[in-house]
């Protein structure tokens, strides 16, 4: 299966997998790069702007590998939100 | 003592009239409904919410926090304030959960994932702790404004309490959560800008980027360009094993819910998102924003330790930032800077009253005392509530001396024992209402066990905040554990209703396979 997959059906979406485990790990690398190569390029350190274009490259690499799979997940989602809506609504009332 | 001339004034004035103006417009909206009041309908592009984290979470005590930990520590201070790493994973694991649950707020989310009594306590508990919260959070960051008004302007501090927060109480009284997310976008264009500018002002004030550099080297200080200075494993102000735990925290709370303070302004906007996807993209973005601006702070707070060195009062070298831009702005633009603090200011201000409102209305109103109430009388109270949490602040403001002191207590024990059980609740199916409940109400003592009354009569040593931390967690999972296990399961209905609707992740076997044996769920292999 490719990593950058773009036609996930919402069944598929729902399921935890390589692609989710990906993104959990890449996405606070990607911050701490931002973090560190950003204080460092603010002061002209060569390493600083090393980081940050590491820090980009992964920012395209998780949007790449999760997005499709998160637009399904929506997808499927939306279709069923307003019934679940009223569902909420009857299930919050204390009385009931 | 800041001298401001017409166009600063200016600048201040028409900061404010902008602000309160564009918040006010979105009246109509506003009252339609709880909503709109509360959530701006779902209806809200990635780019709003996350606007409004960044915004709210660039409040008048941000720099000042931010300054007090580079000013010590150097880069490697940055990684206090780390812990906005949680949306990180949150993104992609707790806010797709949360939003397919479409509950208003984390103590609604409560009483779906759990039945019976123990939903109905935690529920009640978290909605009551929230109200609280907001207040307190609404006073320490209203006394970081009167702070800042007193180094200004020599005001006395309840002036910069009332006074600003009385102003941004107008739009959100006015127009809910669509006041709130529409100024806080452009009160977070605003910030970012005047930060980027302060900062290199500042910067350049010692000497520009390479100026300082040298200069770290000469002072012997060059240590506080690394950001992985640590002063041993156990030993010193700043050992690995701070790092460590920090990273924990911030990282694996992202698999829960309410692991760190900051879930709940997030929940709101998580809910406020129009699709999953926007959820997920808003929270992760907002604070990739918050990481980069306090990247920037420490580039300026490194400016001010060049520029004044060898300061030792935590109350001298917490203004630092804010130091850099009134000392170093030419006339004309002070009143710019300070009306950019303003719009911080008031936007976590807005959150704050919105947020804790949501939670009377809904959580404690809506819920329990006018399950009828119509969308007319529910806006109302919506509003009285906003209107309790601005009178509350103040009494908090007035009683609060120390902001850094009670910021490391709120970040690092108040959430400390419920930390794992934010987790456990989402990521393992057996985990239950009285585990949960159990491990509020004995966090509460412990936490004061722990940190204050324990040492103080010679029981146990003063522990570094990190081993308050481990040493919370183990005694609270001494007890919710046991608990859990003790009691009963959650229903099975009502975690296979959860399950399908919310899709967690974790160890949720048992309900998966009822949930694929009712024919609710594709079956096959995970």
């Amino acid at each position: 299966m490719s990593l950058f997959r773009k036609d996930w059906t919402p069944a598929e979406a729902d399921d935890w997998g390589i692609n989710d485990w990906i993104a959990v790990i890449v996405s606070p690398v990607i911050y701490v790069l931002i973090l560190i190569g950003g204080a460092l390029s603010m002061l002209l350190i060569p390493a600083g702007f090393v980081l940050l274009g590491i820090g980009i490259v992964l920012l395209v690499v998780l949007l790449r590998v999760i997005d499709p799979k998160l637009a399904a997940v929506s997808r499927g989602y939306e279709e069923k939100q307003k019934h679940y809506i009223e569902e909420l609504e009857r299930k919050v009332k204390w009385e009931d | 003592m800041a001298s401001f001339t017409f166009l600063d004034w200016f600048w201040l004035i028409a900061f404010i009239v902008l602000m309160i103006g564009s918040g006010v417009r979105f009246y109509r909206l506003g009252k339609r409904s709880e909503s709109d009041f509360f959530l701006a309908g779902r209806g809200l592009p990635w780019w709003l919410p996350a606007s409004s984290v960044y915004a709210t979470h660039t409040a008048t005590d941000t720099p000042m926090w931010v300054s007090g930990v580079v000013y010590k520590f150097g880069l490697a201070g940055l990684w206090y304030s780390f812990y906005a790493a949680w949306c990180s994973i949150s993104a992609f694991v707790s806010t797709k959960i949360f939003r397919r649950s479409l509950a208003y707020t984390q103590a609604e989310w409560q009483s779906m994932r759990f039945g019976g009594m123990s939903g109905e306590l935690l529920r009640g508990w978290v909605a009551g702790w929230q109200v609280f919260l907001n207040m307190f959070i609404l006073g320490w960051v209203g006394i970081a404004m009167g702070k800042v008004c007193l180094y200004l302007f020599g005001w006395p501090l309840w002036i910069g309490l009332i006074v600003f927060s009385a102003a941004c109480a107008v739009y959100v009284l006015a127009a809910g959560y669509w006041g709130v997310v529409m100024a806080d976008f452009q009160q977070g264009i605003i910030a970012f800008i005047v930060i980027v500018i302060v900062s290199m002002w500042g910067m350049h004030a010692a000497g520009g980027a390479s100026g300082i550099v040298s200069r770290l080297h000469e002072l012997g200080e060059a240590g506080k360009l690394n950001p992985f200075q640590f002063t041993g494993f156990f030993q010193g102000d700043f050992p690995v094993a701070w790092f460590l735990t920090m990273l924990v925290i911030g990282i694996l709370g992202g698999l829960g819910m309410g692991t760190a303070i900051d879930w709940f302004p997030e929940a709101q906007r998580i809910q406020s998102a129009r699709t999953v996807r926007d959820a997920s993209w808003s929270i992760w973005a907002g604070s990739a924003l918050v990481i980069l601006r306090n990247a920037i702070w420490a580039a300026a707070i490194l400016a001010f330790f060049v520029l004044h060195p060898g300061l030792t009062e935590v109350k001298e070298y917490e203004m630092a930032w804010f130091r850099v831009g009134f000392e170093n702005l030419p006339a004309g633009m002070l009143g710019f800077f300070f009306a950019a603090i303003v719009a911080i200011h008031i936007s976590t201000i807005s959150t704050h009253l919105n947020l804790g409102a949501v939670y009377i209305t809904r959580d404690l109103y809506h819920h329990y005392i006018n399950p009828k109430a119509t969308q007319a009388q529910l806006v109302r109270i919506g509003r009285i509530g906003t209107l309790l949490l601005l009178l509350g602040s103040f009494v908090f403001g007035s009683i609060m001396e120390n902001i850094t002191e009670w910021l490391i207590f709120a970040l690092w024990i108040m959430a400390a024992g419920v930390w794992l059980p934010g987790i456990l609740q989402v990521i393992w199916w057996r985990f239950n209402g009285w585990g949960y409940l159990t491990a509020w109400v004995f966090n509460l003592v412990f936490s004061w066990l722990v940190v204050w009354v324990l040492p103080a009569f010679g029981v146990l040593p003063d522990l570094r905040d990190y081993q308050q931390f481990w040493l919370l967690m183990l005694l609270g999972a001494l007890v919710f554990i046991p608990v859990t296990f003790l009691t009963r399961p959650e229903e099975m209905d009502r975690l296979v209703k959860f399950y399908v609707m919310s899709r967690p992740v974790g160890f949720w076997g048992p309900v998966r396979r009822e949930a694929i044996r009712r024919g609710l769920i594709p079956g096959g292999e995970r």
